[in-house]
């Protein structure tokens, strides 16, 4: 009874942690290049999931197609954001950055509170279920897993064969060089953090299909805190390590949800996140570049 | 000049500073309770200015050391409430919390002081959000209920002295622990410990390889800041709410108003939480009165600009203009 639950529990933390590494390549990709870390992040993907919502409920558009509207949002987003500040603040001290994407995640915050209101929402495509061993999936999370590996196998591609992924990574190996070698590094800052924020928005799109009801402004701050406990998971500068450090957190989540239940007096939920801050301060210490290798 | 009156010269303006707040909430009507926020933010912008002024480091799992303080004052008023301990159920109240306060800083020290930068900002988010969900995960102290502790507070001080307590001696308090901390920087800044640190902020490697020992000093900042943190805690949370939930005791959003008075103020400057507090706080409490809900929206650029255009502070840029006159014993 137990093993079943858990292979079900199992199975559905694999397709969410799916969507945990797409909704954290975003910060890795940021961190990687530029050295900053977006404290807004999760703002950003509560900035998605609004407008997959507003796209469904008030223009009855499917969510598949909010997720490309959602990258061009965060895409522009990106710019807006760092030709504003992030450019000046980039070399600066760390507590610079980290509390201006801070501020930044304030304004979406409150700025969507000011459209939408505070209320919890959500809406309601649903495509039918399809039944494999020890659980039912319904289709719309298999199409946003599916989706979600698309994208970073896209990702993937162009970084390792266009000239601009190629551009972009000779920037993060050695900016000095890159520069004598006719690289514009500034637009590739600029690019790579607006790529960044397109993709996190794009996450919250696909997001929005695990969270049927609980779509609202302040729903950014737990998922900033999980895309740390993953991006440190795959070693903080790394977007595939990222993806992968979803894979095994969406695992552990689940899995330690299920165990947990089993012990008496105990709240599950607040104990699995007390697990991940513990998996995240161990790794800092033990592997502060991450579980998987990337060279 | 006497060497020692020379030394804390810089102190007068800090504490004729904290007295006059003093004054006007005590004389003006139905201002008091704008005086005692302004207090708090003050005096939390001065216990974090002794770590993240001094050493360049931000912790962002600060309000955790206000939490555990809380909790400190908290369970001692709610255990020993019948014991006739009378005002020394305070005391050992306090030390309880300074006691928590640094117990979780040595261990949070040992962990995340090794880490730098981004990295030790991640560690500390960490940090408190873990503390956090360990309490209501576990039950640790009543878990997500919290602990009320009204009725406690009032069989052991009788109903009046209690809401004395809570309304009034719970905010003077402040008056104390935040020249204390003021004190106590001025005391760092003028001496080895201070030379130490601002070495470390400047340049950690050069800092090592000169001899200094880097973790010794970071620890010891570290520590006194968090046991100040626990101390406001105790009083400005506990006493003067008679509750402790941990979601509100651990909310990130503290911290970041600490990091924002410090920077508007001046890191590491004496004089910079204060002035960063006063701005801070008058800022924030007219924005709620003249339009209310949007204060948050106005405050989120007016800070990235700040930090944009003013990265020194307040204080900071007034230090730069006085320098060579006779300001300048002053202006610290």
């Amino acid at each position: 009874m137990v093993y079943e639950q858990l292979m079900g529990n199992l199975i559905q933390g694999l397709i969410l942690g799916g969507i945990y590494g797409m909704a954290t390549m975003g910060l890795s990709l940021i961190f990687g290049t530029l050295k900053v870390v977006n404290v807004g992040h999760g703002q950003f993907i509560m900035v998605g999931a609004f407008i997959t919502l507003w796209m469904f409920n008030a223009l009855g558009i499917d969510p598949v197609v909010a997720i490309p509207v959602a990258f061009l949002v965060g895409i522009l987003l990106g710019f807006i954001c760092y030709y504003t500040f992030v450019r000046r603040l980039r070399k600066g001290p760390a507590f610079a950055s980290l509390l201006a994407t801070f501020s930044v995640g304030i304004i979406l915050e409150e700025t969507v509170r000011l459209i939408f209101g505070s209320e919890f929402r959500g809406y309601n495509w649903t495509l039918g279920k399809v039944r494999i061993p020890f659980t039912v999936i319904p289709y719309t999370k298999l199409i946003a897993f599916s989706g979600s590996i698309l994208i970073a196998v896209l990702l993937y591609l162009w970084f390792k064969k266009s000239r601009a992924g190629t551009a972009l990574r000779s920037v993060v190996e050695d900016s000095l060089g890159a520069q004598v070698c006719g690289v514009n590094v500034d637009w590739q800052y600029a690019l790579s953090f607006s790529l960044g924020i397109g993709l996190t928005v794009a996450s919250g799109a696909l997001l929005t299909m695990f969270i049927p009801v609980g779509i609202n402004p302040n729903m950014g701050g737990q998922y900033t805190l999980k895309a740390f406990v993953i991006a440190v998971l795959g070693g903080l500068a790394s977007p595939y390590g990222a993806f992968f450090g979803g894979l095994v957190f969406g695992l552990i989540e689940n899995g330690s949800y299920t165990l947990l239940a089993l012990l008496p007096d105990v709240e599950p939920f607040a104990l699995t996140r007390f697990l991940s801050f513990v998996i995240l301060l161990a790794i800092l210490l033990i592997r502060p570049t991450g579980l998987i290798r990337t060279k | 000049m006497n060497n020692t009156v020379k030394k804390y010269l810089p102190l007068f303006p800090v504490l004729a500073g904290y007295f006059l707040l003093f004054l006007v909430g005590k004389n003006m009507e139905g201002k008091w309770q704008l005086i005692a926020m302004l207090a708090f933010y003050c005096a939390v912008g001065q216990a974090f200015n002794l770590f993240m002024g001094m050493t360049g480091y931000v912790d962002f799992g600060y309000v955790a050391f206000l939490g555990v303080g809380t909790y400190g004052m908290a369970i001692a008023i709610s255990r020993w409430s019948d014991q006739g301990l009378g005002l020394g159920l305070l005391v050992i109240g306090l030390l309880m919390a300074i006691g928590m306060a640094t117990l979780l800083s040595l261990a949070v020290g040992a962990v995340a002081l090794r880490l730098r930068g981004a990295y030790f900002a991640i560690a500390t988010i960490g940090v408190n959000e873990g503390f956090r969900y360990l309490i209501e995960g576990a039950r640790l102290w009543n878990g997500s209920e919290g602990i009320i502790f009204t009725a406690q507070l009032n069989t052991a001080f009788g109903r009046d002295f209690a809401n004395v307590l809570s309304t009034y001696w719970a905010d003077v308090a402040l008056f104390f622990i935040a020249p204390f901390a003021a004190f106590l920087t001025l005391c760092f800044l003028r001496s080895r410990i201070g030379y130490a640190l601002t070495a470390i902020r400047t340049d950690e490697d050069a800092a090592k390889v000169m001899g200094i020992n880097v973790t010794r000093y970071k620890i010891i900042a570290f520590i006194v800041s968090a046991s100040l943190a626990g101390m406001i805690g105790a009083v400005s949370w506990a006493l003067k709410l008679t509750y402790v939930f941990p979601p509100d005791v651990f909310a990130i959003s503290y911290t970041i108003e600490a990091i924002i008075i410090v920077l508007l103020g001046g890191a590491g400057t004496l004089l910079g939480p204060i002035v960063g507090g006063l701005i801070y706080g008058l800022s924030k409490y007219y924005l709620a009165v003249i339009l209310p809900g949007f204060q948050l929206l106005i405050f989120a650029p007016i800070i990235i600009v700040i930090i944009v255009l003013f990265p020194e502070g307040t204080v900071g840029v007034l230090k730069k203009r006085v320098q060579g006159t006779a300001w300048e014993k002053i202006i610290v």
